[in-house]
């Protein structure tokens, strides 16, 4: 197991130097950085200042010297400096990190919570009225974006009742019951996406279970039907749904642009997106390696669970 | 659907008339102190408070409370003009040699927000600094107004409250510059570069925190020099990127006003149907819409084609399509009765564009083809503009009306990063752009936007009889003389294709009826003191 792990994080150590490399040299195929949106807002360039400014910035420099500057830094903790707000990389990304984390998390397990007592009922009670239901639900689900579920959310509360969430983000220990409200909706919204998906997945997972011979087996020593679905079928049913949890979650870090920014929370996705908008190179490059190495651990989290979850799952020593 | 419409539009109508007495400040009844005003902000500070390294409503709007100018355009007026100006930091100002002399006389006992004492020394830092005096203790990153200056010889300090600004010649509109929210005083123990990050005002309310993308939160400054005020005890801008959030905060009460300049007709309508008590103010907003023709390159070098080109287009069309209304005609400078110096319509019907739609097409395919351009030979242009909604819309409209006169046009959309240094560099043929006017005063105008060498003169038009006329009306003093000759330049800019006007943008700047003491200018530039709103709660 020891020698697995330590296999599986030299991978992710050199999937995270690609991913640097990748998304360094990627920033900087794109037209335009900082300093033209810097002069952009002032409505004029000046070539002479702009030069100074990206000295000033250290952009002047060749790409690799930037490249190299940065992996120096990581390695010593150093972020960098975030161009937009001069101000050290890591206090601009610190705060966002919580909120991304919780939303990502909580729209996680509000999915399980739908998703997979939903997906076991509607295999056990295949081609019933009750299994049309619960697809159409899915289905539904599948099709609506998030985002277009909280613009819809957001747009139905200010309508009918005149009220929306708090815009303003209040932590659990200002406020444990405001922050609630905060991110229920949100997580209600991305989580009914999800229990969709996961639903399909544990349908689908249970039903060629239970054709299996031990169910049968099991029935025929006279266990009863709520012990065969949950102890025989849908154990063994569980790996591909453990398997989509994960890259849900990983997805989430990284995927809940829209409905951070429609529900306004300060969370990594919605800043990713302004920092790409800004050219704030040390911030996009940060928060997508924190990105990357949540996609990462999501996946060897998984991978360790199969071996728990099914005892004939080894990792070789 | 046109029933809803007519009776949203009544509505709003209503709404409007019920703004006259909602929105100005209550007769006889006494402001209440304390609350905190919830104001909406689209996006987070472009360079922190440092106001004057850029030319953005996004750092001005939620800056000014921090800051105090020498002097201001009054609150409680929404026509902002030289009558207007109110004092602020100077308690008093003299024109002395003819108009060569602008001496200012400085408020005692003002304390910068860490304490320190505010003095003529600080006024003369700001200014050297924006004019980039070469003597400059220091200099800005960035410097978008150093042009506003171009006419100041030097700034003395004879006393600690008295500053002199010294003039090449007569220029009564450098007050009007002083009394733009662009224009604050800096303090001289300051380095400029720290405003990026924390802001020292000597202005009503000082920060208390910016949490990035998320919020700027102001307190009253219980030191400030005006008695009594500010009457709130705090600001919070609340920073909501996504417009339909923006739009639901206001109904929903989690905001009590709407940013400068952001309000269309249409959502003023949505709002004023949603809640009718809502007020709602309609202000010309100083930002016009406008045609780039690049009079270095051909076919634009020949004034016949730039001509044409402003002939094709009908304006008034322009801003019933494209802005629903919410938007009115005009030359180079705000129309009335949102400006002062803009063109009276008799005049306009006179110009390219403004005349009947076939009479001018038929005048404009007639230019074309004494340019050599007619059917057999169409004239083919790409025209570029920034890749957001409300360009390409515009750019769309263009398009559509240049077609009409055989001109065969294309559209490519630039990336927002790239737009300006293009604009720079004048790598276009044909643009279109939207410009905002800090204030309402030729001089800003002409000689940001049409001067020879200036670098947001993006058509690089330059006429040296438009240059003379341009300095002659600078040092008028007569009023009456001097609207005339800007007058003369509008008409002379708009013939010329300059940089022919689309229209000019309307706001719908929207408050709930608990908001007293704010006035909307018409300008969204210049109204974000906030130090005489009150709270009706």
């Amino acid at each position: 197991m020891r020698t697995y792990i330590t296999h599986r994080l030299g991978i992710a150590v050199l999937t995270l130097f690609g991913m640097s490399l990748v998304i360094f040299v990627l920033m900087r195929l794109a037209p335009g950085d900082i300093v033209d949106i810097l002069f952009a807002a002032a409505g004029y360039v000046h070539e002479g200042d702009k030069k100074l400014i990206m000295r000033e910035l250290g952009i002047d420099q060749p790409i690799w010297v930037q490249y190299v500057e940065w992996l120096k830094g990581l390695t010593t903790g150093d972020l960098g400096k975030s161009y937009r707000y001069d101000q050290p990389a890591w206090e601009v990304i610190r705060p966002l990190i919580p909120v991304t984390v919780e939303l990502a998390a909580l729209a996680t397990v509000i999915s399980v919570l739908i998703g997979v007592p939903t997906g076991v009922i509607s295999a056990v009670r295949q081609d019933t009225l009750l299994d049309y239901v619960l697809r159409v639900f899915s289905l539904a689900g599948l099709s609506m974006p998030a985002f277009w579920l909280g613009m819809v959310i957001i747009l139905a509360l200010v309508s009918w009742v005149g009220w929306i969430p708090p815009l303003i983000y209040v932590s659990p220990a200002e406020n444990l019951k405001i922050h609630l409200v905060q991110f229920l909706l949100p997580a209600l919204a991305v989580g009914y996406r999800s229990s969709a998906l996961l639903m399909r997945i544990t349908r689908s997972a249970v039903l060629e279970v239970m054709r299996e011979d031990y169910i049968r087996t099991a029935r025929a020593k006279g266990q009863g039907e709520r012990l065969v679905i949950w102890r025989h079928a849908f154990k063994n049913a569980v790996l591909p749904v453990v398997t989509v949890i994960g890259i849900e979650f990983a997805f989430l870090i990284g995927g809940l642009v829209v409905t951070e920014t429609v529900f306004n929370l300060p969370g990594v996705a919605r800043f990713l997106v302004q920092a790409i908008l800004w050219r704030d190179y040390p911030i996009v490059q940060n928060l997508v390696m924190f990105i990357a190495v949540v996609v990462i651990l999501s996946n060897l989290v998984v991978d360790l669970l199969y071996g728990w979850l099914d005892p004939r799952v080894r990792y070789a020593d | 659907m046109p029933q809803f419409r007519i009776a949203a539009s009544l509505i709003l109508v209503v709404g409007l008339v019920a703004v006259i007495g909602a929105g100005t400040p209550a007769v006889g009844q006494a402001p209440k102190s304390g609350g905190v005003l919830n104001v909406m902000q689209r996006e987070d500070l472009a360079q922190g408070f440092s106001i004057h390294e850029t030319a953005t409503i996004s750092t001005v709007w939620p800056s000014m409370p921090c800051f105090n100018n020498l002097v201001l355009f009054d609150p409680a007026k929404p026509v902002e003009s030289m009558d207007t100006i109110v004092p602020e930091l100077a308690e008093r100002w003299s024109w002395q040699d003819n108009h060569r002399n602008l001496v200012l006389f400085l408020r005692k006992g003002v304390k910068w927000h860490d304490g320190q004492p505010f003095t003529s020394k600080d006024v003369k830092y700001t200014f050297d600094l924006v004019r980039e005096a070469k003597d400059a203790p220091a200099k800005l990153r960035i410097n978008p107004r150093k042009d506003w200056y171009a006419n100041v010889t030097g700034i003395e300090a004879p006393d600690p409250n008295t500053v002199i600004f010294h003039l090449k010649r007569p220029q009564p509109s450098l007050l009007m510059m002083l009394a733009s929210g662009y224009s604050p005083v800096y303090p001289a123990h300051i380095s400029p570069a720290e405003f990026r990050t924390r802001c020292v005002g000597t202005g009503p309310f000082k920060v208390k925190e910016w949490r990035k993308g998320e919020y700027i939160e102001y307190v009253k400054n219980p030191d400030y020099w005006a008695p009594g005020r500010p009457y709130l005890a705090g600001l919070r801008y609340v920073i909501i990127p996504e417009r339909g959030t923006r739009t639901a905060a206001i109904q929903a009460g989690r905001l009590d006003i709407t940013f400068p300049g952001e309000t269309s007709k249409a959502a003023a309508e949505q709002i004023k149907a949603a809640i009718p008590k809502m007020v709602i103010h309609e202000v010309g907003a100083n930002v016009n819409d406008n045609l780039l023709l690049n009079t270095r390159k051909p076919p634009f070098d020949n004034v016949k084609v730039r001509r044409a080109f402003s002939l094709a287009i009908d304006r008034r069309s322009y801003v019933k399509a494209v802005h629903q209304g919410g938007a009115v005609v005009g030359a180079s400078l705000q129309p009335k009765p949102y400006g002062f110096w803009g063109l009276l319509d008799k005049d306009l019907d006179q110009l390219p564009g403004y005349g009947k739609p076939a009479d001018d097409k038929a005048k404009a395919r007639q230019l074309l083809a004494e340019a050599g351009f007619t059917a057999a030979n169409p004239l083919r242009v790409e025209i570029k503009t920034r890749a957001i909604a409300i360009y390409v819309d515009f750019s769309s409209f263009v398009i559509n009306e240049l077609k009409q006169v055989g001109v065969e046009a294309t559209l490519t959309q630039i990336e927002t990063a790239q737009w300006h240094p293009l604009a720079t560099r004048r790598d276009f043929l044909v643009g279109t752009n939207l410009t905002g006017i800090g204030i309402d005063d030729p001089d800003a105008n002409f000689y940001e936007n049409f001067a020879c060498g200036s670098p947001r003169n993006y058509t690089d038009y330059c006429d040296e009889q438009v240059m003379k006329m341009f300095d002659q009306q600078s040092q008028e003093l007569d009023r009456k003389k001097r609207l005339a000759m800007v007058w003369d330049i509008q008409k002379r800019l708009e013939m010329d294709g300059a940089r022919p006007m689309m229209g000019w943008r309307r706001d719908y700047f929207a408050h709930w009826p608990h908001v007293k003491g704010l006035t909307p200018h018409h300008n969204i530039y210049n109204f974000g003191r906030l130090q005489d709103v009150w709270m009706d709660k």
